[in-house]
Formats: structure tokens, C-alpha cells, sequence
């Protein structure tokens, strides 16, 4: 919203000591976030009011060779012998005798001020020298239109008259974030915000007189002429208008202080009705609507008398609108009928059956308020974001609607035909009972129920406060139980809200206006008393991170984010079922519709590009959420989600397992067991885009938690990946709040170790498995210090029926130094429990 | 004769002027034999620093400017990474952890409920609008916002106020906005939201602990400010802002938005079971990317999502 601070202070009489600036950072610390400040001045200047004294036509050309009067300004610029200034203008309207916008050479056109900042300067049209031009509203940032030059009111102005004054241009301009204001309509009107910056300021605010009556009740007359009814009081609180005659509504052929004061806010003129609606809203923040009277009569079908029904729309009547779209309504909402026929789309937009035209004899003018919550489904439904709209969506006060029909009429000086209403509910005065000790224990301040008060009657509250002091006919306070002075903690304040808050409901809203009225910034800042305990930490959240710190940092591997949200595609190619995502009904892409049920996918679609950027070898992974509908709903109803551990590595089963051990058995130590997955097993249906014969099921406590191994090479394919892609996906819940489980069995012998290296021949189908459980029994036997680590796995040829394996065995004993003996003691014994397998030592 | 020679020779010189200790009445000797032994210690030391300077003499200097030693391979470091975002997430969470607010996490899909409904959004309330969201065709949301969890939160640790304590807790977590996304704009990003319940908690409390926040953040001492702000579930509400730290450039001048914050709704409260004439309590949410992006100064929101190890191995 854009707000003129000028007219700001029209309102406020602000201390001539503060700057703009500083009026400024107050607004922003205590009103609304201002997002930009536009000082209008440095586009303005080099502009005068300027009369053309003589146009002639130059032959053969649209152009008029023009000399003009800039007052005592001719002398700062080339002179004709006359005195005067030599102009080319194109425009069709340019005369002698008028009042012109002059743009002086060496000024910038006021459109392209910050932009491309069009500078002005002395040139040869037609070989005749033009010193300047003579603008046109658009030039000047006042009008979208190009046709004509501006014409300024000779009671208005004076040849040389600075533009910029005339026309209030030396003001600054605050874009202000509306999303703050959301809950103060009020604000939403210049009135409304000026009023807070007196608040701010500490100063008592002059009502203008529509708020000074808000309360007074509108006089009826002639009720006959226009019968109004509503429906229903929760889509329509009140409705009020007056039917009355329009004199003449065509635009001013003079630049006027009104189109300035819209270009302001955004907006630009129209008619003399419409801008009248207009510049009203911006003033309170009450939108009005003008319809034909005539054409509402006779779209309703009845004669010289105007039955006006608000009611819900039916589901399926259509309406045009003004802007000539055709829409089909839905059951939330509102119309403006005509005996029940919809002639406007309510707080939205008129409609072309009673628009206001050439032929308008009779307007009926409509100051109304509707349900915010319809209308908030009304501007999403039907795609608008007008003024009106925005304001309506605030909660606009009934009480307001019938004081600004009233103002609009002396407005117009029209005499009205008819004044009706229909205003079932009327809104009640809002009363809070707060105690000053309640204002300043929220706060965490010491104001005084003086300090308070003011502040709240500054912007129309009105307050009466109930002293509750205490007696002190017991002992007297001692020295060191300091009381407080009584008048800071000991009123109960009854707070009445003026009419135009809509806002303020309970005790908190009322702590908030002393709050930042007096300044947040005021408040002395303190901390928490907090008793000596632990923080608690979700255990995933504190297991995530030790797993980040040993992937990234023992095991080198990369850390990604990917989004919670797949395409569908994706899941198909992994072969996950997309019925089994929750799916985003308003994604912003196909790319992003499904929730993932797994991490290891989104992960597996960030290898390719990764690799085509020059990486090779690296191992991805992700900690996340996941969620899949058949993981059912919690107790709060909402999907049980997981946190899953996603890894990609670009190497095969091995690599990955050592990843996996090393991860959750000896840097977690975590009893975690992995064992072989079935073909067709719901495991394999689980992780389907892995190679059952290359995989492995991750195993805890009896539960699967996971698996790990070889992607399909299908599913490689359609990832347009050729080489070996390993991935686990593990399911971190459980593991998160299990102790270590893994004991350290750390002994150290005194005595030198005996290190052998040992080869097995053995059938190729025997698993590693086996024969590592075989070496570890057979040394266990003996009560030594021992450890035993592969070294090779050998087979000549895959179908080879025999294969090497190769361990490094290392034992000590913790007595003394083991003699040749006891050694090949041990390796006879080595021999004989191999034997059992049918492996032999070579 | 080079230094070598001469430290040499002075060695020598000092075992015949040792030799003199006989001489000596025998209560000075200690005293002689003491300074003798200093002497000798030194000289000793500078002997052997000068014979290494004399075998360094012939060392053909390294271009250490050089990746490798010519004829070698480069040297391959494995070095992982973690991710910014997750990094910057940790920090915040273990200051507040250390200032004694306990730690839960955010959830990725949710409903109505706890996302409007128990924030004190009334149905069909404009101010839902500005939070875009996302939703499935079963109406869960993937929350806009941490305070989706508050509820949950409130009724977790409420039963530490009639343990005359406090509910203190922090809440990071991955949150959504359905936005078009642009250098600025993302609709996956991380925020931290925290709460804190009790019967004295005010909004001089609210700045005092963002303020510590802040300070501890950056590592210096920094000026607050606010601007007033409207969320339905804090009342009063505001935007804190902070003075530009020095290690983001900032010169006592500049400000930065930082977060939202407010002193919690007492419909909020009353929705979890807790009774707001008798506790208050304040909440704030900030965003985490925020904070990366002004730490390593990225210009672009889009890198924290897009996977790409090239941007990743930059940190």
C-alpha cells in the first residue's frame, strides 16, 4: 500500500524537530514495515506551469510551433526576441491561451524518473528549435494513456508556478507491507494510519468528521425509491446507499489535484463518480460502488422503484462482470441483486448490467460491508485483487458505512432522492477489563496507568480507570520489601474500542496497542529464569547428527538435500508404487507431486548430472523424512512419518557393506545383521529397485530396518547411468534411542604377537561366512588375544568350482612369548577345523 | 673460519677456562661450575643448529607453489562434506540447547489442525492465505511454517509447569511454501521455531533471549530492533531485526530482518491445555537459509537443493 506522507501530515500536526527520516523510522518501528520510501521531489523538478501564448500549426505535420510564458523561468533558458520560449508540441489539444505542464531542457520526464531517467534537452523538430515539451498526464506519471498534453486550471496556477508545488509533489511516498496490517482494517485508510502515527507520536488525533460521527445513525428518507434487504446478516452486516442525480460526469479537461492524490496511491482517475468512490476508500477504508439507478431498476423488471436484495450467489448463475468476463458463481458468493437478478459480485466488482455510462441519470451509491470470509473465497474463486477487495477482506466496521455514504453526498453537493439501509445486526461496542499490572507483566514494563490511558485515548479508545489502592493499616513495608508506587500496578482500566477497530477483541489486544504505541524498542530487555536441568534433544535429531559427522567426515562421503517431493516418474522407475504417495493436489510441478517414501531415489536422479559435471567416485546421502500411505496415520491423525538414511554410492555390494559396517558396527556399534534377500520376498518388493542377488537385508532386533546392495541394471538404465550403482535406505526411528550395543574387548599382551597369513582352498559355494566363523571358533578355542582380517578373495574363473580365501591372523599370548610349539599347535588346529568344511590349508 | 669452526673453538676455550675451577676456594666453585655449564649447554645447541644450516646449504629449494613434486602423482584427499544448511541448523540449535531449550523436530506433512486451527487461524481466515500452501488430496499439509508443531509441543512439556518449571523447547525443521522459485525464493527451506511457557515470561524476556541468540550467533555484542508484525497466534507480535554483524560486513548501520516473534495467543494455549491467566508464554521462527545465505554471502537459494556436489564441495 502506498501511503503520501504529506497527507499524513495533514492529519498530524508533527513536531517541527523531527525529520522525515526519523518520522519515518517510527512508522516502521511501530505501525508497518515500510518496504520502500519514494521521494517524489528529484522526479519533479525543472517543471513548470507555463501559459502558451501563441500555437500555430506547422505545415505538412500533426506539430504546432508554440510560444510559451514561464514567468520570471523564460530568462533561465533560450529566449525568443519576444521574451518567450519556442516549443514544438504535438499534441491535438495544445491552444493558445491555456495552461500547460512546461518540461524545461535539462529536467527528466517524470515517467522515466528511476528508470531510464529520459533527460529532457534543447532539439531541431522540423528544423525548428524546441526548447522542452509540454507534457502530457502520462509523462508525468499521472495517466496510462498518451493523447493529449495536461491542461492545468488557470484559478489554480500561474505561469511559472513551480509544478511540483502546485501539485503537492513535494512528498515522499511510503510502500508499506500490507501483510502486517492484515487484522487492522482501519489502517487500510489514510485516516486510519494517520491516526496511528499521532498515537506514535504520543499526540492527541482530530477525528475528521465521518469518524467523529461514526456512531450517529443514518437518516433515512424516501425509502420507497430504493428498497434494501438482506438475507442473511453473517454475508452482509449492513447495506446502506442513496439514490441520487448525477450531474455532469465528464472528466475534467484539467489536470486535477485529485488525479495526483490517486496517482499516489496506485490508482488513476476515471470519472468524477468512480474517482470519488476511490479517493473515499483510500481516505477511510471504506470502498463504495456506484450503480445506474435506472438500469438496476430495469434489470429487476419493476418500475421507478429499486428492490435491492443481497443475498449468496446460487451455485451456477453467471454474471458479467464489469471487465467484461462472464463468471459462473459459486454457492459462497455474495451478489447484489436487483430483485433477486445479480447486477455485482459483492466487495469484488460491479457488473455490466448497471454499469455507469454517458447516459447515467441516477446513480445509486452503495457503502456496504460484507463477511470477510466469503469474500476472501470470492477473490481466490474468481482471481480478484482490487483495492476494494484487499480492504473488504480486513473486516471493513459496519458502523462505518453509513457515515461515508453521508460524506460522499456533501462530496457531490448532490441533493439525495432516497437514503435506506438495512443494518440487521448492528455492531456493538467492544469493552475490555484489563488491569495495568495485567498490560505491564506481559510487557515486561512499568508504565503508569496515566501513560496508559493517553496512549490509548490518542487513537480513540476511550478508558476509564478504577484506582484499587492499597491500604496499608497492617505494619508498614519494611526497607527491604520495597512496594511499588501504587498508580504503576493498581488500576483496573475499562477500555471501550472506537467503532473502527474490528480488531480488538480481548485483554492481549489491548497490551499489544500500549505495546507498540510506546515502542517495543522501549522495552528493558531481560531473560528467563530457567531451573538447572538437561535440555532434551530428540534422539533423532542428536542420532542425524552423529551419523552427518561419521559419513562426512570419517567416510568422506557428500551430504545432499533433495525435495520432499518426487515426481511420479521417479517412483516409477524405481518401481514404487506413485498410488502409495500422498499426493501434492497444487504442486507447482509434475516434478514435485508425489511425497517420497524413500530417500535412496531422489538420490540415485542426482548421480547423473553430478557425473557429467567431472565427479567420479563419490558416495551421496541424505537424512530425511518419508512417508508412504500405507504407513497409516498417528494419534494425531496425521501420516506416521520415518526418518530415513538414503546413500548412493558409485561402486558395488562390497564397497557399500564396508560402508555400512564400518557406520553402524564400529563407529555406532550397533548390533546390526545383514543377511541375503530373497527373490520375491517382501523385502525385495520393498526396495525394488534392487538387485535381490546383490543386496542385503539390514537386520536389528528382529526387525528389518532396511537394505543395502547392488540397483537393478533396468532401473541404471532409465537413470541413463552405465556403471555400478550401490544403495541403502535405513530407517533410523528405532536405532535413534538404542545404547551401543557393540562391547569393546580391548586387551593388550605384553608379549610379541605371531602374525601368519593363511590360504583355504574350498569349494566356491562354501560362504565367506562360514569359513570366518570356522577360523574364529578354532582361535577362540585357544584362549589367546586374536584377530583375524581378510585379505583376498580368489577364484580363477566365475565358474570355477574352488576359490581362495586369504586372511591375516594375528594371536598373542598375555602370559609370555608364544614358543614354536604352541604355534604350530594352533595351526594344526586351524588345519583340523577347516578340514570339517572341506577346505584345505595351501 | 666459518661460525662451525669458531663455535668449536670456543668450546674448547671453555674447557680450559673450566679447568680453572680448582683454583677456586671451594664455596665458589658451585656457583662457577653452574655458569660454566650454562655456558657450555648454549654453545652446544648453536654447534648443532649450525652444522643443520650446514647440510641445508645444499637442499634444492621446492617450488612450493607446485600441486606435486615433478615425476609425482597428485596428492588425493577424501574429503567429505556436510551440508551448509544442516551445519548452520546445528549451530542454532546447540546455542539454544545450551542456553537450556530442549530440542524437537519439525514433521513434513501435517494437517489443518495444527497448522492453523490450533494457531488461533479461524476457518477460512485471510490470513491463512498468506502462507501458500501445499496439500494432498487427503488435506495434509506440508507445513508452512515450524509453528505447526507448537501445539504438539506445548502439550509434550506442559506437564513441566505443574513441575513448577517451564516449557522451553526449539523446533527446527524443513518447511514449504508453494511459491515460484527464483534466486530468492524457494519452496523447500529450513526454519527454527522456539517457545517458551511460564509465569512470568514477557516480551522484555522474548527480546532479552533473541538478543543472547543473536549475540552468541555472530559472536559480538549487537543492537535489537522491532517492527510491529501480525501473526494470528502471538499477540502482541513483531519482527526482530538486528544490527549487520561485523563478520557480514555491517558497520553499526544496516539492519536485518531476522525473524518473526510474538507473546503466544492465549486461544493458542488454551487449545493445548494450558491456562493463560495463569501462564504466558512467547514464540519466534526464523528461517535457517537465511542464515547461510548471508554467511557465505550466496546469491542464489536455489544451490541448497539442487544436489550438485560442485556446489557442495565449495563449503
Amino acid at each position: 500500500m502506498k501511503i503520501s506522507l504529506n497527507k499524513i501530515k495533514s492529519y498530524v500536526k508533527t513536531p517541527a524537530e523531527l525529520s522525515d527520516q526519523e518520522l519515518i523510522t517510527l512508522i516502521g518501528s511501530r505501525l508497518v514495515e515500510v518496504e520502500e520510501v519514494i521521494d517524489l521531489a528529484p522526479a519533479y523538478q525543472k517543471i513548470y506551469i507555463a501559459k502558451v501564448e501563441k500555437a500555430e500549426p506547422i505545415p505538412g505535420t500533426h506539430l504546432h510551433l508554440c510560444e510559451i510564458d514561464a514567468g520570471e523561468h523564460n530568462a533561465e533558458f533560450n529566449q525568443l526576441e519576444n521574451g518567450l520560449i519556442q516549443v514544438v508540441c504535438g499534441a491535438p489539444n495544445v491552444h493558445a491561451g491555456m495552461l500547460a505542464v512546461w518540461i524545461a531542457p535539462g529536467a527528466i520526464v517524470p515517467e522515466t524518473y528511476g528508470n531510464e531517467n529520459f533527460k529532457i534537452s534543447v532539439r531541431k523538430l522540423q528544423s525548428y528549435e524546441s526548447n522542452g515539451m509540454l507534457a502530457g498526464a502520462d509523462e508525468l506519471g499521472f495517466s496510462s494513456e498518451h493523447k493529449t498534453i495536461a491542461e492545468v486550471d488557470p484559478a489554480n496556477a500561474r505561469p511559472g508556478d513551480l509544478f511540483a508545488e502546485i501539485f503537492d509533489l513535494n512528498d515522499k511516498i511510503l510502500d508499506v507491507e500490507n501483510k502486517s496490517l492484515t487484522h487492522r482494517p482501519d489502517c487500510f485508510g489514510l485516516v486510519g494510519f494517520a491516526r496511528e502515527v499521532a498515537g506514535i507520536l504520543g499526540l492527541q488525533f482530530t477525528e475528521p468528521p465521518i469518524f467523529e460521527n461514526i456512531n450517529k445513525s443514518l437518516k433515512l428518507q424516501n425509502q420507497s425509491l430504493v428498497d434494501v434487504k438482506i438475507t442473511d446478516p453473517e454475508l452482509c452486516p449492513r447495506y446502506t446507499c442513496a439514490v441520487f442525480e448525477l450531474k455532469d460526469n465528464t472528466p475534467s479537461r484539467y489536470l486535477t489535484e485529485d488525479a495526483v492524490f490517486l496517482a499516489k496511491a496506485g490508482m488513476r482517475a476515471i470519472d468524477p463518480m468512480v474517482d470519488l468512490t476511490n479517493i473515499l476508500m483510500l481516505e477511510t477504508g471504506q470502498p463504495l460502488h456506484a450503480f445506474d439507478y435506472d438500469k438496476l431498476v430495469a434489470v429487476g423488471g419493476k418500475k421507478d422503484s429499486a428492490k435491492i436484495i443481497v443475498r449468496a450467489a446460487r451455485a451456477g448463475e453467471e454474471l458479467q462482470l464489469l471487465d467484461g468476463r462472464t463468471i459462473t458463481l459459486e454457492d459462497f458468493d455474495i451478489v447484489i441483486t436487483s430483485n433477486d437478478i445479480p447486477v455485482a459480485l459483492a466487495g469484488a466488482m460491479g457488473s455490466k448490467n448497471t454499469e455507469i455510462d454517458a447516459s447515467t441519470r441516477r446513480v445509486v451509491l452503495e457503502s456496504a460491508t460484507f463477511s470477510l470470509y466469503h469474500l476472501r473465497k470470492t477473490q481466490m474463486a474468481h482471481g480478484i485483487f482490487s483495492e476494494a477487495i484487499t480492504r473488504f477482506t480486513k473486516g471493513q466496521p459496519a458502523a462505518l458505512c453509513g457515515a461515508v455514504l453521508e460524506d460522499a453526498l456533501v462530496w457531490l453537493s448532490v441533493q439525495p432522492l432516497a437514503i435506506n439501509e438495512s443494518y440487521p445486526a448492528p455492531q456493538k461496542q467492544t469493552v475490555v477489563k484489563i488491569t495495568t499490572s495485567e498490560i505491564n507483566d506481559l510487557l515486561g514494563t512499568e508504565y503508569t496507568t496515566a501513560e496508559i490511558t493517553q496512549t490509548l485515548e490518542n487513537v480513540g479508545f476511550k478508558v476509564v480507570s478504577r484506582s484499587e489502592q492499597h491500604s496499608f493499616s497492617g505494619p508498614s513495608a519494611t526497607d527491604d520489601a520495597p512496594i511499588r508506587e501504587s498508580c504503576t500496578n493498581g488500576s483496573t482500566l475499562k477500555v471501550t474500542s472506537p467503532a473502527w477497530r474490528t480488531d480488538i477483541h480481548i485483554k492481549e489486544d489491548i497490551i499489544e496497542e500500549v505495546g507498540r504505541l510506546l515502542g517495543y524498542d522501549n522495552i528493558a530487555l531481560s531473560l528467563p529464569h530457567k531451573p538447572f536441568v538437561e535440555s532434551e534433544i530428540d534422539p533423532v535429531f542428536r542420532f542425524k547428527r552423529q551419523i552427518r559427522q561419521i559419513l562426512s567426515h570419517d567416510l568422506a562421503m557428500h551430504e545432499l538435500l533433495t525435495y520432499s517431493f518426487v515426481s511420479r516418474d521417479l517412483l516409477a522407475k524405481v518401481g514404487q508404487d506413485p498410488a502409495d504417495s500422498y499426493e501434492i493436489v497444487n504442486s507447482i510441478s509434475p516434478e514435485l507431486q508425489c511425497f517420497r517414501q524413500q530417500i535412496a531415489p531422489s538420490l540415485l536422479d542426482k548421480v547423473r548430472e553430478n557425473l557429467k559435471a567431472g565427479h567420479r567416485d563419490f558416495t551421496l546421502y541424505e537424512l530425511n523424512q518419508v512417508t508412504a500411505k500405507s504407513a497409516g496415520l498417528d494419534a494425531d491423525k496425521v501420516p506416521v512419518l520415518s526418518t530415513h538414511l538414503g546413500i548412493v554410492d558409485l561402486h558395488d555390494f562390497y564397497h557399500l557393506k564396508a560402508v555400512v559396517l564400518a557406520l553402524l558396527r564400529q563407529k555406532l556399534k550397533l548390533d546390526l545383521s545383514y543377511r541375503a534377500i530373497t527373490p520375491d520376498s517382501a523385502i525385495a518388493e520393498a526396495y525394488p529397485y534392487l538387485e535381490p542377488a546383490h543386496s542385503a537385508e539390514l537386520v536389528w532386533r528382529d526387525r528389518s530396518l532396511g537394505a543395502f546392495g547392488e540397483v537393478k541394471a533396468g532401473v541404471l538404465r532409465k537413470f541413463k547411468l552405465e556403471q555400478v550403482v550401490s544403495a541403502l535406505e535405513l530407517r533410523l526411528d528405532d536405532l535413534a534411542n538404542a545404547d551401543p550395543e557393540l562391547k569393546i574387548e580391548f586387551k593388550l599382551s605384553k608379549f610379541p604377537a605371531v602374525e601368519r597369513d593363511l590360504t583355504l582352498k574350498l569349494a566356491a559355494d562354501i560362504s565367506y561366512w562360514r569359513v570366518r566363523e570356522m577360523l574364529e571358533s578354532a582361535l577362540q578355542s585357544t584362549k589367546l588375544l586374536f584377530s583375524v582380517a581378510p585379505l583376498s578373495v580368489y577364484q580363477a574363473t566365475p565358474d570355477d568350482s574352488t576359490k581362495n580365501l586369504s586372511f591375516h591372523l594375528k594371536f598373542a599370548n598375555l602370559d609370555h612369548t608364544l614358543t614354536p610349539t604352541e604355534i604350530s599347535a594352533i595351526m594344526d588346529q586351524i588345519t583340523v577345523s577347516a578340514a570339517q568344511i572341506g577346505a584345505t590349508i595351501i | 673460519m666459518s661460525d662451525l669452526e669458531q663455535l668449536k673453538k670456543e668450546l674448547k676455550a671453555l674447557g680450559a677456562e673450566y679447568a680453572k675451577i680448582k683454583t677456586l676456594p671451594p664455596e665458589e666453585r658451585g656457583e662457577f661450575g653452574r655458569q660454566m655449564n650454562a655456558k657450555k649447554q648454549k654453545l652446544l645447541a648453536a654447534i648443532e643448529r649450525a652444522e643443520n644450516d650446514l647440510e641445508s646449504e645444499n637442499i634444492i629449494p621446492l617450488d612450493i607453489y607446485a600441486p606435486t613434486a615433478p615425476n609425482q602423482s597428485l596428492p588425493r584427499l577424501e574429503l567429505g562434506t556436510e551440508h551448509p544448511l544442516m551445519v548452520e541448523l546445528d549451530k542454532v540449535v546447540d546455542i539454544y540447547a545450551a542456553m537450556g531449550f530442549d530440542v524437537m523436530e519439525s514433521r513434513q506433512l501435517d494437517n489443518e489442525f495444527h497448522m492453523f486451527e490450533s494457531l488461533n487461524f479461524p476457518k477460512d481466515h485471510p490470513a491463512r492465505d498468506g502462507y501458500d500452501t501445499f496439500r494432498t488430496a487427503e488435506g495434509f499439509i506440508p507445513p508452512a511454517h515450524t509453528s505447526t508443531m507448537q501445539h504438539r509441543a506445548l502439550k509434550k512439556y506442559r506437564h513441566r509447569l505443574d513441575e513448577n518449571g517451564q516449557i522451553a523447547v526449539v523446533i527446527p525443521g524443513r518447511v514449504f511454501r508453494n511459491e515460484d522459485v527464483d534466486a530468492t525464493h524457494e519452496h523447500t527451506f529450513y526454519q527454527c521455531e522456539g517457545v517458551l511457557v511460564s509465569k512470568d515470561a514477557t516480551m522484555g524476556q522474548m527480546f532479552g533471549v533473541l538478543k543472547h541468540f543473536f549475540e552468541a550467533y555472530y559472536g559480538q555484542e549487537l543492537k535489537i530492533k522491532t517492527q510491529p508484525g501480525y501473526f494470528p497466534f502471538t499477540e502482541p507480535s513483531a519482527e526482530l531485526l538486528i544490527e549487520k554483524p561485523a563478520s557480514l560486513g555491517g558497520k553499526g548501520d544496516g539492519w536485518l530482518e531476522m525473524l518473526g516473534c510474538g507473546m503466544i495467543h492465549p486461544n493458542v494455549l488454551k487449545t493445548a491445555g494450558i491456562d493463560p491467566e495463569i501462564y504466558h508464554g512467547f514464540a519466534w521462527g526464523g528461517g535457517i537459509d537465511r542464515l547461510a545465505m548471508l554467511k557465505y554471502n550466496l546469491s542464489d537459494v536455489r544451490y541448497f537443493e539442487s544436489g550438485k556436489l560442485d556446489f557442495l564441495e565449495e563449503f
